[in-house]
């Protein structure tokens, strides 16, 4: 069991380390569409390499078909929530960071 | 049929989650279920359109491949992440859906949210409205892997 202890700490090291990236891109990107993008890092690759990390741990028991569960509705509704978000900012007249531009450009002249 | 397979499937559901067998629990969850079931049956009456349970091989076909390409975006941003921001190109397109079914449209929007990189911002009728941060996601996208991918397992609409 000893083998699938390491595989399972740097599963779960790697899924830390997703997670801190992006709440690093959080605060690091410049306007709220770029943002959405450093969360879904989060939501989708850390939470996967997180939750196999700890499948291995399980004896393939009931836990494991919770695990999985999480997992699957994990994929489905991190999407939806960030999909949600953009597009009420979208529709609420929020701008990307290109059209921002062209908007000032347009200005100017 | 229809109520034999949702029965079997939320019974089954229900014993997964609990993993309890003590007669009172048991019929806790069996009262659970029919409850369930009977809104079910009144929910398809007001709705007409009736939610088949597919067997899911389909999706187990397509799961894999799109666990492959969130890996390989969330690299790519990471590296957007942790290197200087100047490298960003954020854009806006319109990418066409009109070979996917209908049905599969939700899919394949939710799919490129996603893959990290490229964000499903609008659905309409057969376009999506995708933001992404760097121009060349776009470029992938209009390469149409992910759609041909879709469809190949699916089949496509005319």
């Amino acid at each position: 069991m000893f083998v699938l202890d390491i595989i399972t700490s740097i599963l779960l090291i790697a899924g830390v380390f997703f997670g801190l990236s992006g709440a690093l891109g959080l605060f690091k990107f410049p306007d709220f569409f770029t943002r959405v993008h450093a969360a879904s890092i989060t939501d989708s690759i850390a939470a996967i390499l997180i939750i196999s990390g700890l499948l291995l741990q399980t004896s393939f028991d009931l836990n494991t078909a919770k695990l999985l569960f999480i997992l699957a509705f994990l994929m489905i509704t991190s999407p939806t929530a960030s999909h949600a978000l953009a597009k009420s900012a979208r529709h609420g007249g929020l701008l990307t960071l290109a059209e921002v531009k062209d908007k000032q450009q347009e200005q100017k002249h | 049929m229809h109520m034999t397979k949702w029965t079997i499937l939320l019974s089954t559901f229900w014993l997964l989650l609990s993993g309890y067998f003590q007669p009172l629990l048991l019929a806790f969850g069996i009262a659970s279920v029919i409850i369930v079931l009977f809104v079910l049956k009144r929910m398809d009456n007001v709705d007409q359109e009736k939610q088949e349970i597919g067997t899911g091989l389909r999706l187990m076909q397509y799961f894999p491949w799109l666990i492959w390409q969130v890996i390989t975006s969330s690299l790519q941003v990471t590296k957007l992440i942790w290197g200087s921001t100047d490298k960003l190109s954020p854009s806006v397109a319109k990418i066409n859906a009109k070979n996917i079914p209908p049905k599969r449209r939700a899919l394949y929007a939710n799919s490129i949210t996603l893959t990290p990189g490229t964000l499903s911002v609008d659905l309409v009728d057969d376009e999506i409205t995708v933001h992404a941060l760097q121009k060349s996601s776009i470029e992938e996208l209009k390469q149409e892997a992910m759609e041909k991918k879709i469809t190949k397992i699916w089949g496509e609409h005319k």
